[in-house]
């Protein structure tokens, strides 16, 4: 167990404790990041949020509200400074151990020697299994990346980028799926493809999914529920239920009611920007 | 026609080689130097040119000694350096050593060497790997520390151990820098290998070097001069390319 849990045991006393069945459990977490000298930067404040097993939950918020910083909490790359975060009942860290997460870094992280091919086939060869080259070529078709398979991250334009990490994250059906911010670099209509196809993927794999995205549509689409973040430190200002029948093509978002949600969402994001400058 | 004018356009560029000679010419000529002092260039160039054979088996023992010398001092330092970035306690060990093999001049390592492994060849090679090693070390341990945080995060989520960071990552991220070393080490192992052939070896362009002024054959002793510096140079340009393949190939 992670120091940290003991620390904050006398805050989970009036906590709802996890359910069975939750596949991230965020409970008070706090994350202050030293800047030296003494210094310090609170990213995070008092962040509670659960999320069940084969959820899809959206964050969005304005840039630098702490993010990536649940993300990271989630992945066990950092530990809180406060509070406790469970993957699956256990440290985040473990379910990395057992390969069973897949990230898409915000700046796509790929080998820069390595072909497409061979950065989607990294997770396997670093589990220490057979490459699937079949689920490879599967995963390249899926991104849009066939006839790009030999090239090397170099030589592709910054959106196939994002979509090779994306593949890459994908690469071992993980149990958890964390994506930072993944589309950012696509236009719109590759924007709306890659989400119809990640809708698609979820709906048959329903991995639990954390996505933090800047769009409020792609959020809308994607999502069971978004997060709605503010900034400075960084805490949950709302969090929206998102009701409407999947899959999520053109008769839902030209209804009205998506369009009211997007309008209130970003409504909130507005004052939530006001608010922080 | 037009390769024929590139070529002359290439020829154009070595303007620096035909100005040495102007200026040695000049300087031995102006100060009425004898040829047993310094030998005008026209003679010493003919005897590389007429005596070639009798330069190339010490041309390729020299050339030989210091590419192997590179080799292995390259992979010695490399060695030492991911041992030193794996446990902080080796560090400990590992690079007060390399400083201080640093610190000390070659010419007065290479008596002691010969007394470790031997007067002669050994001697020269262990040279030779000395001179390469530390570059290396520096290099390499600073590719390793170079790999980015984003690379690390990576691996981490893949539930990667040390070693998969080292082979996978470390490795690669080390190579351009290696590359560098390996470049600027080059013609420092053909003078390191020719200083400790001069000093004590029976082979190699040191050797014929110092045979030569012994008998006062200063057109062979300075025709190795030329001969080494031309070695030097192409090993030089040899390993820049190399670099330049490698480096496309990992970046
Ligand atoms: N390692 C770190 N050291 C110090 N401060 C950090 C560190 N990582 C993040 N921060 C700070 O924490 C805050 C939240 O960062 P985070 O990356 O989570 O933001 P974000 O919401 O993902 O922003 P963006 O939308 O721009 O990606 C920022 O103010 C950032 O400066
Ligand atoms: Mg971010």
């Amino acid at each position: 167990m992670s120091t940290s849990t003991i620390r904050t045991a006398q805050a989970e006393v009036d906590r709802p404790a996890a359910r069975p069945g939750a596949a991230v459990t965020i409970r008070g977490a706090e994350k202050v990041f030293s800047l030296g000298r003494g210094r310090t930067l609170q990213a995070l404040a008092e962040v509670d949020l659960e999320i069940a097993e084969g959820e899809f939950v959206a964050i969005i918020g304005p840039s630098g509200c702490g993010k990536s910083t649940v993300l990271r909490l989630a992945a066990g790359l950092d530990t809180p400074t406060n509070g406790a975060i469970e993957v699956f009942g256990d440290d985040p860290h473990r379910l990395a151990k057992q390969h069973r997460l897949g990230v898409a870094f915000q700046e796509h992280a790929l080998l820069p020697w390595a072909s497409v091919r061979a950065n989607i086939a990294l997770p396997f060869q670093v589990a220490g299994r057979r490459v699937d080259k079949a689920r490879v070529d599967e995963l390249i078709q899926l991104v849009g990346l066939v006839g790009f398979e030999d090239a090397r991250p170099k030589q592709l334009s910054g959106g196939m980028r994002q979509r090779a990490s994306i593949a890459r994250a994908l690469a071992l059906s993980p149990d958890l799926l964390l994506l930072d911010e993944p589309f950012g670099a696509l236009d719109a209509v590759t924007r709306r493809r890659m989400n119809a196809e990640l809708a698609r993927i979820w709906g048959e794999e329903k991995i639990t999914t954390i996505l933090v995205t800047h769009d409020v549509d792609e959020a809308l689409i994607l999502a069971d529920r978004v997060v709605v973040m503010t900034g400075r430190p960084g805490r949950i200002r709302k969090i929206a239920k998102v009701d409407f029948p999947r899959p999520r093509g053109f008769e839902t978002t030209r209804s009205p009611e998506f369009h009211d949600l997007v309008d209130e969402l970003t409504a909130l994001l507005d004052q939530v920007e006001g608010v922080d400058d | 026609m037009t390769r024929a004018l590139s070529f002359l356009r290439g020829l154009v560029h070595l303007w620096p080689v035909v100005l040495v000679f102007v200026a040695w010419d000049a300087w031995v000529v102006l100060n009425g130097y004898t040829s047993t002092v310094a030998p005008r260039p026209f003679p010493v160039v003919t005897d590389v040119v007429i005596g070639f054979g009798e330069y190339l088996p010490y041309i390729s023992y020299t050339l030989g000694v210091a590419l192997v010398g590179l080799l292995g001092g390259t992979l010695v330092g490399f060695a030492a350096a991911v041992v030193v970035w794996s446990s902080a306690a080796l560090a400990g060990v590992v690079t007060p050593a390399a400083l201080i093999i640093r610190s000390v001049p070659i010419t007065a390592l290479i008596p002691i060497i010969a007394r470790i492994v031997g007067y002669g060849d050994p001697a020269v090679l262990t040279s030779t790997v000395l001179i390469c090693f530390f570059p290396a070390f520096v290099f390499t341990l600073s590719g390793l520390a170079a790999i980015p945080a984003s690379g690390h995060d990576l691996f981490r989520v893949l539930g990667g151990n040390k070693l998969q960071v080292l082979a996978r990552l470390g490795v690669l991220y080390a190579v351009p820098n290696l590359m560098v070393s390996v470049r600027i080490t080059a013609p420092t192992a053909v003078l390191a290998a020719m200083l400790a052939e001069f000093l004590m070896g029976a082979h190699g362009l040191g050797a014929l070097f110092s045979e030569s002024r012994s008998y006062m054959d200063m057109e062979r002793a300075w025709g190795v001069a030329l001969v080494a510096t031309t070695v030097s140079v192409f090993v030089f340009l040899g390993a820049r390319a190399l670099e330049n393949r490698v480096v496309a190939r990992v970046t």
